[in-house]
């Protein structure tokens, strides 16, 4: 095997890699994926109270809700208009600060409150609401804490969806560039003719099929880095977060060169991805559903490079932790290697 | 001598080549199947509910905080005529009714914090009875409450024995708020509220603030305790979803038409390009309604009273996404090539179905969207069960965006056969 044509190979690879549809899909997608999947999860599931709020004076009480954590305000200039978001639920409450209002409460006339709230509104939310107006009230009115809080914490916090959606987001970028550019990139000179062309070239089998993975493992590494920095999950060792990557993004790749190497044609190719989907993306669902034995997860190939990720880079944990995850998925590369290759054989035998 | 074939024969026969060779395009009834089942699965493990109640635990119990006040205040000699009327009874009855908490009283301020802690679990009977078991070791107790309902407990109030007596006296107290970790800050802050305002009116403070009526201050329908779940918004979504899959199998089947030139040999025949045309919309509108309607029928959209939308709605939905299989199959590429065209196509049509997920106004550019309307008809026939006079400007809308799309896909279409 020569290394200069392995890397002339690459290098072109890397020229025409742009001209598969599924490299411009495989930048996209984990990117949109990101955007998408931590604007809506971030609000659909986790939803905080919005309040809107018109001032028709200078109100200490607008002052006091900027304030309060955990809550969605939205300050309006117009009372119509603040009615018509509540009813739309585009905000659970709306109130009505009259000028003069801090005044009457100050003064004890207990002033009609020009409060509203939407009827789609969580009643959780309502409640929350109401009890944070009322104390802001008492506030402003001077009225002396009758009681002494003690707050105490009990048990772990909880991960956020949106975190534990980050699986999903890194599953697909490294689906997309290591499982399917190799793949499809075999299929691609399969179907084309170039595959036979090349190989009446010097360039042998072994070197074009790591030419393309090649391209799988940086295009996968790529994706995958920029996605954990996009989620804001890169661990405090960046280091050990790259290596995980890596160890992944070889994996994938291997699995992509398997994938195209088996397939006679694009349909064939999609139609293997799309039956062997349901497997490779079955771990990733346990990450979003961690109350569900997470032992079957292990039975899923991507699951030890998945973990790597999650523990190093979402978890903050360090690289020790996770040696045997990493051990068992360099061991299926290993394992897969001489399957290429017998594979590779009977393929251009065909 | 001369053999006239009439048109319904020429549709009919091109409609059966097309089915055929549907048929024989593998990968999309295997998606198509798989789109199905997983579509239906989706929907039946999505939330039927949604949680909007804050379950908070009190300890002592109100009935010993009332008895130990009332001693304590004939102690003191402290007259409250007022007082006389809280009964513990009439508390948890106002507090039973409350829409958005769900108050459970603890007489053991450390089998509380256990729960909290999520050391032991909690259950609650029928009769309103709390039993906390250790999930790991009492297996025969929890066999035995297995028709008692599992509660997650959001916070605890521990409050001390005094608290009332030392509330209408006026005097400090000190309460101690146990919090799950997981419990946002929004709520941990209404908690503090809540405890102080109990002292508050205990001690006689009136509120500073004339609140309105509770009926007078919601603005729309009030869905306290019967919200719009997850599963229900699903519907529209999945209802696109296997629209936008016979889509990519319609552009796929008139795409390899153009290519292994069956149209270009179809025009040497009595067809002419009309019959064409009318053939890839019947068998598009017809394959995308039916599996459509299939999928609202496993997920139970249908109601006696929006059938008939629904089926209106599924019927512009089909040909709108007929429309656009013609538009990616003109363009004749590859199976790679027209995926891409698809994908290019189809995601922006979904985005609407997506918008609905999230609560409030769908913003206005999203509105733009030819597939919104559909969308909009989908929501209001299935969720809010509006009829037809509520949502005619939305059919309006649905139909022109059909209409044109529908003569667009035609136009290229044609443009393409003519041109083959």
């Amino acid at each position: 095997m020569s290394l200069i044509r392995v890397w002339k190979l690459f290098l072109k690879e890397i020229a025409m890699g742009p001209r598969n549809p599924f490299f411009l899909y495989a930048v996209i997608v984990p990117i949109g994926l990101t955007f998408l999947l931590q604007m809506a999860f971030g609000t659909i599931f986790e939803p905080v109270p919005r309040l809107g709020i018109v001032d028709y004076g200078v109100s200490e009480i607008k002052e006091s809700f900027t304030q309060e954590e955990g809550i969605e305000l939205h300050v309006l200039n117009d009372a119509e208009e603040l009615k018509k978001q509540v009813e739309n639920d585009d905000l659970d409450a709306g109130l009505i600060l009259q000028s003069g209002l801090d005044e009457k409460i100050k003064t004890g006339e207990k002033p009609q409150l020009d409060y509203f709230m939407g009827g789609e509104s969580l009643a959780s939310n309502r409640i929350i609401l109401t009890v944070m107006a009322l104390d802001i009230f008492r506030e402003i009115k001077g009225d002396d804490s009758p009681v002494a809080l003690d707050v105490v914490s009990l048990g772990e916090e909880g991960l956020p969806v949106s975190m534990r959606l980050v699986p999903l987001i890194v599953f697909y970028a490294l689906v997309l560039a290591g499982v399917f550019l190799p793949g499809s990139g075999i299929v691609e000179e399969k179907e084309k003719g170039t595959l036979q062309a090349l190989l009446v070239t010097p360039a042998r089998k072994e070197e074009i099929l790591l030419a393309k993975g090649m391209l799988g493992v940086v295009l996968a590494s790529l994706t995958a880095i920029i996605t954990l920095f996009l989620n804001n999950v890169f661990g405090p060792r960046p280091w050990e977060v790259v290596v995980v990557v890596l160890v992944a993004a070889v994996l994938s790749s291997i699995l992509g060169l398997l994938v195209g190497i088996i397939s006679k044609n694009s349909t064939a190719l999609f139609a293997v991805i799309k039956g062997a989907g349901l497997i490779l993306f079955a771990p990733v669902v346990f990450y979003i559903f961690p109350d569900w034995p997470q032992w079957i997860a292990r039975i899923f190939p991507l699951y030890w490079i998945i973990e790597p990720i999650w523990e190093v880079s979402v978890m903050g944990n360090p690289l020790a932790e996770v040696w045997f995850e990493l051990t068992v998925a360099l061991f299926i590369v290993i394992a897969l290697i001489p399957v290429i290759v017998i594979l590779s054989n009977r393929m251009l035998k065909a | 001598m001369k053999n006239t074939i009439s048109s319904s024969a020429i549709l009919g026969a091109i409609l059966k080549k097309d089915l055929l060779a549907y048929s024989r395009n593998k990968l999309y009834i295997f998606l198509t199947v798989i789109g199905i089942i997983f579509f239906v699965l989706i929907f039946w493990v999505t939330p039927d509910t949604v949680d909007e109640t804050i379950v908070l635990g009190i300890t002592p119990s109100i009935e010993t905080m009332l008895e130990n006040a009332r001693e304590e205040l004939i102690e003191d000699g402290i007259q409250q005529p007022q007082f006389e009327l809280f009964s513990a009874n009439d508390i948890e009855k106002d507090l039973a009714t409350e829409e958005g908490m769900q108050v459970l009283e603890f007489e053991d301020a450390e089998q509380m914090k256990k729960v909290l802690e999520g050391k032991l679990k909690l259950y609650v009977s029928e009769d309103g009875t709390l039993e906390s078991i250790d999930p790991q070791e009492d297996h025969e107790k929890k066999e035995q409450l297995k028709d008692a309902e599992e509660k997650d407990l959001h916070m605890g109030l521990a409050f001390p024995l005094n608290f009332v007596s030392e509330a209408i006296k006026g005097e400090k107290t000190e309460v101690t708020i146990y919090l799950d970790a997981a419990v946002p800050n929004e709520m941990e802050t209404a908690m503090q509220a809540y405890v102080q305002e109990i002292a508050f009116l205990l001690g006689g403070h009136e509120s500073p603030v004339e609140f309105p009526e509770e009926e007078a201050i919601i603005l729309g329908h009030d869905r306290a305790g019967q919200q719009i779940s997850m599963q229900e918004r699903m519907r529209p979504l999945l209802a696109l979803f296997i629209l936008l899959i016979e889509t990519f199998a319609m552009a796929s089947l008139i795409s390899s038409e153009i290519l292994q030139g069956t149209v270009t040999a179809l025009r040497v025949t009595p067809m002419k390009v009309g019959h064409f045309l009318a053939a890839k919309t019947i068998l598009g509108t017809c394959l995308a309604l039916s599996q459509g309607v299939l999928i609202l029928l496993l997920i139970r959209a249908f109601t006696v009273e929006n059938w008939h939308i629904l089926l209106i709605t599924m019927l512009l939905g089909s040909l709108l996404f007929t429309s656009v299989a013609m538009i990616i199959g003109a363009a004749g590429k590859d199976f790679m090539g027209q995926l891409m065209y698809a994908i290019l196509f189809t995601v922006p049509l979904m985005i609407p179905a997506f918008a609905v997920l999230v609560p409030g106004t769908v913003a206005s550019w999203v509105q733009m969207i030819p597939s919104y309307p559909i969308v909009e008809l989908l929501v209001g026939s299935t969720i809010y069960e509006v009829g037809w006079l509520d949502y005619w400007n939305e059919f309006l809308y649905a139909i022109l965006w059909v209409a044109a799309l529908y003569l667009i896909g035609l136009v290229i279409l044609k443009r393409k056969v003519e041109t083959l």
